[in-house]
């Protein structure tokens, strides 16, 4: 019985350790979505304030390449659509894992309390 | 805006909490500090930054002009060059994207950039001295669990 118990414990930590793992890789996601975010909103703010004379160039590998300003402004809506996108979506992955944690460990606690109640002066 | 995901309950009075749990949120609050006080130092270091390009935008002035520079290839190989276009300077604006800017324009640029990271500087700064007093607090804390813990168990063993 003990050993059952045992055993259960041993797989319901290492699932809890590998929901762990998934949250703290989304938690970095998530926070690389916020910068590159925070980023393109910069750029953004940056070519609401451009003039006609004010030539957009954009890198591409090592070279400078002239870019229409529109074309510049649009490509940035969408790319702050796109992070958007993805944050919603890491977003639902967080708080899937955070549920998912939370069971475990509740399951982890119940296990536990379920050993201690086992009668140690058997050993 | 890590620590608003994190819903923990911040309900729970320090002072109920026993020795071990003390001893984890002490080590949790020294790994934010640390985290912390790491954003302030880049923060500094973009900072100084963008003002080394300010002070290189003012170089860029008429009386240079047509003047000898050396253009760096990479970190070792200068080419020279002559400054001819002393009115515009093109500004890296983040992303990949590059801007042709004048001269003021791009002070401006930079100098909203430096504003920007100083206002930034100061929050941050604040929340550090909060972390800090929380820490100072948590610590005195657990000195004074562990002075009865002590006092306890030796009434105990006595």
């Amino acid at each position: 019985m003990a050993a059952a118990l045992q055993e259960r414990l041993q797989t319901a930590s290492a699932d809890f350790q590998k929901i762990q793992n998934d949250l703290s890789l989304a938690v970095d996601a998530r926070q690389k979505l916020e910068a590159q975010l925070s980023e393109n909103e910069l750029v953004k703010k940056e070519f609401a304030s451009l003039t006609e004379e004010n030539t957009v160039y954009k890198l591409v590998g090592p070279v400078l390449i002239k870019q229409d300003q529109t074309e510049a402004k649009q490509n940035v809506d969408t790319r702050l659509e796109f992070i958007r996108g993805e944050i919603k979506r890491v977003e639902g992955q967080l708080k899937d894992l955070g549920e998912k944690s939370e069971k475990k460990k509740l399951e982890l606690v119940e296990i536990q309390a379920a050993l201690q109640q086992q009668p140690t002066n058997e050993t | 805006m890590a620590s608003s995901s994190s819903a923990q309950p911040q309900q729970i009075n320090v002072t109920d909490l026993d020795v071990p749990q003390l001893a984890d949120v002490r080590r949790q609050l020294e790994e934010e500090l640390t985290h912390l006080s790491n954003s302030y130092a880049q923060l500094r270091q973009a900072q100084a930054k963008f003002k080394a390009c300010i002070d290189n935008v003012g170089q860029v002035k008429p009386e240079n002009k047509e003047k000898t520079i050396l253009v760096p290839l990479t970190n070792s190989l200068y080419v020279p060059g002559k400054l001819l276009d002393v009115e515009h300077v093109i500004v890296d604006v983040g992303t990949g994207y590059y801007v042709k800017k004048t001269r003021p324009q791009a002070m401006k640029h930079y100098e909203s950039k430096v504003e920007y990271i100083r206002t930034n500087l100061e929050a941050l700064q604040e929340t550090i001295q909060k972390k800090q007093e929380n820490m100072n607090y948590l610590i005195n804390v657990l000195q004074m669990k562990l002075q009865q813990q002590a006092s306890g168990k030796e009434t105990k063993v006595g």
